[in-house]
């Protein structure tokens, strides 16, 4: 028994050239259709973040001051990973993952059109007391993991702020997403306590708005406080490699 | 740009049927034993490469990365009943080039899935053992045992059919 010929009796099957025709048609009218759709998600990966503003600003004493802190925005992809850059004029790009969150109920019903990103913020430098983050349109927001009880509980998940839920099949755990409001101050040695993602808004077809400002005031031990502006934008041509861009304006 | 992206996955699209497209079918064919079957199996692939495919180290990565989806695919559609009729071998003739060893896939095509699977990618697509076992996410004694298993029950309708 000649199990060789098995190869070459296998590859003498051959799909028709209609069929191939057919089959690349069909592969187009689908990619087409969704294309769109794929457009938007894939849009949302893509944010550009630019400091735009790096404003130096006068201490105490009157006395110029150059930014003292650096933004690092964190962007946890889906493999887990989580990549980091330091926001500079250079511009970088890395992967940015955006959570689907087609599966979850809005408990609120008046969420609106949201895009909720992994993409999280955290500064460095010295002396620093505080951060407050402010954004000016949409809200940094918390993911938490509720328990059967905590879910079941209506009253409880909105005095919580609690306002998405969702859950994985076959498991007695719940993710909700907690909306922490469109500003929020952090302790600057308490900054791995809060890990707040932003959801920014967009137009309904997954197009964000323009002009997104987040608002990065920091305040130092000495009283004084220093500020940049990180501008949110969207960056369309990242479909293919859903990437991200960053860099100082 | 839009416009250059929807034409650069009509490029994609063309590259992958006209790279992959027979290799998938004969593989879908011989496993579903329905051409309606193989086709939708392998443009299901396609579209599944063109949403959600990984970033592929060379072509060999993304060729395996097909099969594995392709090969998933046929194995949910068996396991939820929902394959056509199985075709007649005779009309393997509409697919075949070569008019000879027809016994031979028909005997391939009886075989239950499992070992047909292991039997197409080792003797059609060449691949080792242990590169079969991490497309099928199964261990290698277990690659090794079903090619074996394969073989024998070739053999065996082999002989009773020369019997008869």
């Amino acid at each position: 028994m000649n199990f060789d010929k098995i190869k070459e009796t296998v590859n003498s099957i051959e799909m028709s050239k209609t069929m191939k025709n057919r089959v690349k048609k069909n592969c187009n009218i689908i990619e087409k259709k969704n294309f769109k759709g794929r457009i938007s998600v894939a849009c949302a990966f893509g944010f550009l973040l630019l400091i735009m503003i790096g404003i130096p600003l006068f201490n105490n004493n009157g006395n110029f001051q150059v930014s003292n802190f650096t933004i690092t925005a964190y962007a946890l992809s889906d493999d887990g990973n989580q990549p980091n850059t330091k926001l500079s004029s250079d511009k970088a790009t890395f992967e940015l993952s955006t959570e689907a969150r087609g599966s979850t109920t809005d408990i609120t019903g008046d969420v609106g059109n949201l895009i909720f990103t992994k993409l999280m913020l955290n500064i460095s430098g010295e002396h620093i007391d505080s951060i407050t983050y402010t954004i000016s349109k949409g809200k940094f927001i918390e993911d938490v993991t509720l328990t059967a009880k905590e879910y079941a509980d209506k009253d409880w998940l909105l005095s919580k702020k609690i306002f998405m839920i969702g859950s994985s099949p076959g498991s007695d755990r719940y993710n909700g997403t907690k909306e922490i409001g469109n500003t929020y101050t952090v302790k600057y040695n308490e900054q791995d306590k809060y890990k707040y993602s932003l959801a920014i808004p967009h137009d309904g077809n997954l197009v964000i708005d323009d002009d997104i400002i987040i608002k990065v005031i920091v305040k130092y031990t000495d009283g004084s406080s220093e500020q940049q502006d990180i501008v949110v934008t969207q960056e369309s041509n990242s479909i293919k490699s859903n990437s991200i861009s960053l860099k100082l304006n | 740009m839009l416009q250059q992206l929807v034409w650069s996955n009509e490029l994609d699209i063309e590259r992958i049927v006209d790279k992959y497209g027979n290799m998938l079918f004969r593989m879908c064919l011989v496993i579903l034993c329905n051409e309606n079957d193989a086709e939708d199996v392998v443009q299901d692939t396609f579209i599944t490469y063109l949403t959600k495919s990984p970033p592929f180290n060379d072509s060999e990565h993304e060729k395996a990365w097909l099969i594995t989806i392709a090969t998933n695919r046929c194995k949910n559609m068996r396991r939820y009943n929902i394959i056509r009729k199985h075709m007649d071998i005779n009309d393997l003739q509409l697919y075949c080039k070569d008019d000879e060893n027809y016994g031979l896939i028909e005997h391939l095509m009886r075989l239950p899935n499992k070992h047909k699977i292991v039997l197409l990618l080792y003797y059609v697509e060449g691949y080792k053992v242990d590169e079969i076992a991490k497309i099928l996410a199964i261990t290698t004694s277990a690659v090794k045992k079903r090619l074996q298993r394969g073989r024998e029950l070739i053999r065996e309708r082999y002989r009773k059919e020369n019997e008869r």
